[in-house]
């Protein structure tokens, strides 16, 4: 059985520390999920991100394990939004779209320019930097955590077990297991290597 | 990739966004009281439940029996859902394997079988990827949900983005196997050969005597009955295409920003999203759309949802470039 699913068996008997576990793992990832898709407001965020949990919770017996417990959360939220968007603007029918007029340069310098990076060229350096955000978000477990905690933290690997209430030992494997999985997941979204992404970004 | 490398992406990335203390708060003691609701109502129902359990038990497997004995090949478990189904579309289901017409959102079962006619065209939801469709006079069948076996005509597969831990499709032929690596794709049978098209992605073709080949984005690989293959150039969004643009699920755009859209449209449209300038890119991250685009094509609803905006696109080889606003695009 996955580890979520023991921590779901163990939050449905009534287990206070798996509810804590649960909630520390998922409610930041379903936040930084709904903000964007609720155009920043936090408060509708807040409404969103609740009612999501809760359904989830609610509805946890659904969940087959054909895809992370995240993803399946995801698809609750997505739909959590668009209702609380939709009973507060019942009026709009049509496409409308809100934008600031940008003050936008020309098109053919750009176009005719030389890209080292056709990443970023294609979705801007903000949208591949929010990219790699989400991808952290989807890694399994704490693995997004114990990644940023580490490189852009720089705890030790001793705090980072500390944190996460393991061993050092579990936390340096733990560690192990968070970079593969993220260089997978980074080639797979991106087809390119971090050093690439980093590049592309100017890092 | 090395530590370095790691560490020069994430800090190039950005922290993740934090919720607010009071919100994190807020919303923890909300949930905690309906965890114990639920908690509480489950062993309530536990409870209520335990006297039946004996009896409901023994008729379940007596009927479980009788229904095996009675059909030993009957379908098992639920694999996918119709989501779209035009004109001619039939499911072969039931004790007796019957066709009948399908139904949008009828749920489809492992050993079912699936057909377009003459004029139909259908698109499924499959767990893990983002659509599979099915061109007219063509049939599948559901194996199990990461496994489709193509009997005849084309199919489309939409894999969308995918992580670590996704279930991975697989389409099966008559002469192999195909397996998507984060992809679009098409596999068409003609006769005893296929015709394998790699739109987005790579695709890992698995012959049935064991021999392997890869194909890329814009290359289609000819498969003969015997197995030789031929590696060709193909086009990832010309005319031959179109035919999966009346099977695309519509998706929800109400709230979301333009850039999620024009990514979507990309991928419909087999065509990458270019921005005239990275202000450009920042400024559609912004832009926040509303409505709904359900009914139209991929390319109606990019010409609809750019008519409203200070932006513009145009098609151009194998590009959608977005720019300012003066003129507008032009649809297919």
């Amino acid at each position: 059985m996955k580890e979520e699913q023991l921590l779901i068996r163990r939050m449905l008997g009534g287990d206070e520390q798996a509810f804590e576990a649960f909630f520390n793992a998922y409610f930041a990832r379903v936040y930084r999920f709904a903000l964007p898709r609720l155009n920043g407001d936090t408060e509708a965020t807040r409404e969103v991100v609740q009612a999501t949990l809760a359904k989830a919770m609610r509805r946890i017996g659904d969940f087959r394990g054909d895809s992370a417990l995240f993803t399946w959360m995801c698809q609750i939220c997505r739909r959590e939004a668009v209702d609380h968007i939709r009973s507060r603007r019942r009026h709009l029918k049509h496409v409308v779209l809100i934008d600031d007029r940008p003050d936008l340069r020309s098109a053919i310098d750009a176009l005719e320019a030389p890209e080292e990076y056709d990443l970023v060229k294609a979705y801007g350096r903000e949208e591949v930097g929010r990219l790699v955000r989400v991808v952290l978000d989807r890694l399994p477990s704490n693995y997004g955590d114990a990644l940023e905690w580490k490189y852009m933290e720089g705890s030790s690997v001793e705090e980072i077990g500390e944190r996460l209430g393991i061993g050092t030992i579990a936390a340096q494997s733990l560690l192990a297991r968070a970079r593969t999985a993220f260089r997978e997941a980074l080639e797979q979204v991106f087809g390119a290597e971090a050093a690439d992404i980093a590049a592309g970004l100017g890092a | 990739m090395n530590d370095d490398d790691i560490a020069r992406v994430l800090k190039a990335a950005g922290m993740r966004e934090r919720a607010p203390a009071d919100v994190a708060r807020a919303v923890r003691e909300h949930l905690r009281r309906e965890w114990r609701e639920i908690v509480a109502e489950r062993r309530g129902s536990r409870r209520r439940w335990s006297g039946l359990a004996f009896a409901a038990s023994i008729l379940v497997a007596a009927l479980g029996l009788w229904l095996a004995a009675l059909q030993p090949g009957a379908p098992a478990g639920p694999v996918a859902t119709m989501a779209i189904a035009l004109d001619e579309v039939r499911v072969k289901s039931g004790w007796l394997q019957r066709w009948q017409p399908a139904v949008v959102g009828q749920i489809l079962a492992a050993g079912e079988s699936l057909e377009t006619g003459t004029h139909g065209r259908a698109a499924i939801a499959l767990p893990g990827i983002a659509s599979a469709r099915l061109d007219h006079d063509t049939r599948v069948r559901f194996t199990t949900a990461d496994l489709l076996v193509i009997e005849r005509g084309a199919l489309y597969v939409d894999a969308g983005i995918e992580l670590p831990g996704d279930s991975r499709l697989a389409v099966e032929t008559p002469s192999g196997l195909v397996r998507h690596i984060g992809t679009q794709y098409e596999v068409r049978l003609d006769g005893s050969n296929i015709r394998l098209r790699v739109r987005e992605g790579r695709v890992e073709w698995r012959s049935n005597s064991g021999a392997v080949e890869r194909g890329q984005a814009g290359e289609q690989l000819m498969i003969a009955a015997d197995g030789a293959v031929r590696r060709e150039q193909a086009s990832r969004y010309d005319a031959s295409w179109d035919w999966i643009a009346s099977t695309t699920p519509a998706i929800d755009i109400e709230g979301r920003p333009l850039a999620e859209f024009l990514s979507w449209a990309g991928r419909e449209l087999g065509r990458e999203v270019m921005f005239a300038t990275p202000e450009v890119a920042e400024e559609t991250a912004t832009i926040v759309v509303h409505g709904s685009i359900d009914g139209l094509t991929p390319s109606q609803a990019l010409v609809a949802v750019l008519a409203t905006t200070s932006v513009r696109g145009s098609l151009e080889e194998g590009r959608i470039v977005v720019a300012d606003g003066r003129e507008k695009i032009d649809s297919n």
